[in-house]
């Protein structure tokens, strides 16, 4: 048996992992960084699930973390490359309303207030600082996804920001509530739903329905095969 | 003053000099091998610092004593900030040495002087030079303030041997927010040593040049001067780095073995660095200059972060 306290200073240092990946998640303007970074944040989640397991003992942390891993790090990101591919654009290089500089300062206030608010809601529960913590990173990842969403222009980076925002979800999820393992399973099939859809409309945002068939044809997405 | 800190005084920053440009030779080495090169041998840069010393120096005919002065200032400082870092053991803390606000401004000091010595030739390129490095440090500063004080909040002193000495011989780091801290320094290092993606320490192109342009107009034994305090400032920082976050084997005792495998132990993992420096500059391209703040952010975010977890959690 390893001993709980040494656990929970892994996870702790997890934590500041997680935090170091949503900075990079907002900062960075490579398509490919951005996708290796969500890959490297939800295997992180992962581990944080499975080492909770390790203290607590509870089945469906485990089951969880089983789950994060084939459908965050191995299947989602696996879909994404593929469109990246296909799109062959490489960088989001536009921003609206806030240049990276910008969100990360302001994400720097977004934690401050995650935790102020927090602290208010949990003043009275008996939760323990490990606990408290990794909320105020779950609610906080929550908001700089969402930071990442409206900032860029690229769907497929809006699509990342989304993904990163529910594993902010993920993240709160563990930590404070306990949600029933069927709800994370549904979650995770919504999300799979959204990357596929993301898939399709990436391909033809712009266009008219014609020229959206057209290019759809020309891509063939699903089956891999560059038609004539 | 006590002899244990006699003995740091006058090991430290000798065993600091000798080894400073090994490590600049290693990055190379390892670029070198990224892009399918061999690169110079390793003591190379020995062999150069030998030959520059016995080059008499050519000055330009309307430089000023600040030409001929600042590459004294420059290692004398950067000896005196050697008195700051403990490298191979941590002393017991002496003459107020170790604050560091202090080593902030001597690193300053040093880079004011570089700048004006770049200006002081009346050349375009160290005009130029001068020029960039200030703006710069106008952005980078604050940034380092930050990440120092975040550091000094972390382990609860503004003494780098205190600090230390309290970190010393640990495994893992004592605290999960040195993880944060460290990536500032590294960030740091990189800024202030102007290696890629700040700066190309490998050209001397009009457009990339910043450091390069200042000491652009030194020669000789001048030249060899600027170089060695370059590496002892690289090696300095990643003493600093080292320190914080993988200090495991720093002897804190005065014992000769003990301080001999601390020495040896700090060369292996500056060697790690240096490794990982050489690798992350051949996997980044030089960024445009007016995109440099973006990345002094990160270092400024991830220092912000840490004052607020260690304030708050």
């Amino acid at each position: 048996m390893i001993d709980p306290l040494f656990l929970e200073g892994i996870i702790k240092i997890l934590f500041v992992f997680v935090l170091i990946s949503a900075g990079l998640i907002i900062s960075t303007r490579n398509l490919s960084s951005v996708l290796t970074t969500y890959t490297v944040q939800s295997f992180l989640l992962a581990a944080v699930s499975f080492l909770l397991y390790l203290i607590d003992g509870k089945g469906e942390l485990l089951l969880l973390a089983g789950l994060t891993l084939a459908s965050k790090v191995i299947l989602i990101p696996y879909f994404i490359s593929r469109i990246e591919e296909k799109i062959k654009i490489g960088r989001d290089l536009h921003f609206a309303y806030l240049e990276p500089t910008t969100s990360l300062l302001l994400s720097i206030g977004i934690i401050l207030l995650s935790y102020t608010f927090l602290s208010k809601v949990f003043e009275d529960l008996p939760l323990s600082k490990l606990f408290f913590f990794g909320a105020v990173i779950g609610l906080s990842l929550t908001l700089m996804g969402m930071l990442v969403m409206f900032s860029r222009k690229k769907v497929v980076t809006k699509a990342l920001g989304y993904l990163s925002m529910e594993n902010g979800v993920l993240m709160f999820g563990l930590f404070v509530t306990e949600l029933p393992f069927i709800i994370e399973v549904l979650i995770i099939i919504d999300l799979i739903i959204l990357v596929m859809l993301t898939t399709i409309l990436a391909v033809g945002m712009d266009s008219s329905i014609e020229e959206y068939r057209q290019k759809f044809r020309k891509l063939q997405v699903w089956t891999g095969v560059e038609s004539q | 003053m006590n002899t244990s800190f006699l003995l740091f005084a006058l090991l430290n920053p000798l065993f600091a000099l000798l080894a400073a440009p090994l490590y600049m030779a290693l990055i190379r080495k390892v670029k070198a091998y990224a892009q399918w090169r061999k690169g110079p041998r390793l003591f190379q840069v020995y062999y150069d610092l030998k030959k520059l010393m016995q080059k008499e120096a050519v000055y330009s005919p309307t430089s000023s004593w600040v030409m001929r002065f600042t590459p004294y200032l420059n290692l004398s400082t950067l000896l005196v900030c050697s008195l700051f870092v403990p490298l191979i053991f941590v002393p017991e803390p002496a003459g107020g040495l170790g604050n560091i606000i202090v080593f902030l401004y001597l690193l300053a000091l040093e880079r004011f002087f570089t700048a004006l010595g770049g200006l002081d030739a009346g050349s375009a390129f160290g005009g130029m030079g001068s020029s960039r490095s200030m703006s710069l440090a106008a952005v980078i500063e604050p940034t380092m303030v930050v990440s120092f004080a975040a550091l000094a909040f972390v382990l609860k002193s503004l003494n780098l041997h205190r600090m230390f000495a309290l970190t010393a011989g640990t495994v893992l780091p004592i605290s999960p927010t040195l993880v944060l801290v460290s990536i500032s320094l590294f960030i740091i290092l990189i800024v202030e040593t102007g290696r890629l993606p700040v700066d190309n320490p490998a050209t001397h192109l009009e457009l990339t040049m910043i450091n390069e342009a200042m000491i652009l107009e030194q020669t000789g034994k001048n030249l060899a001067l600027l170089e060695l305090a370059h590496a002892l400032k690289q090696f300095l920082l990643m003493g600093i780095l080292i320190n914080t976050i993988l200090p495991v084997g720093l002897s804190t005792e005065i014992d000769a073995g003990k301080i001999a495998v601390s020495a040896l132990l700090f060369l292996l993992k500056a060697g790690l660095l240096a490794v990982i420096i050489g690798l992350f500059e051949s996997s980044v391209a030089k960024m445009r200059l007016f995109r440099l703040p973006a990345f002094y952010v990160m270092a400024f975010f991830f220092s912000a972060l840490t004052i607020l977890i260690e304030v708050f959690a």
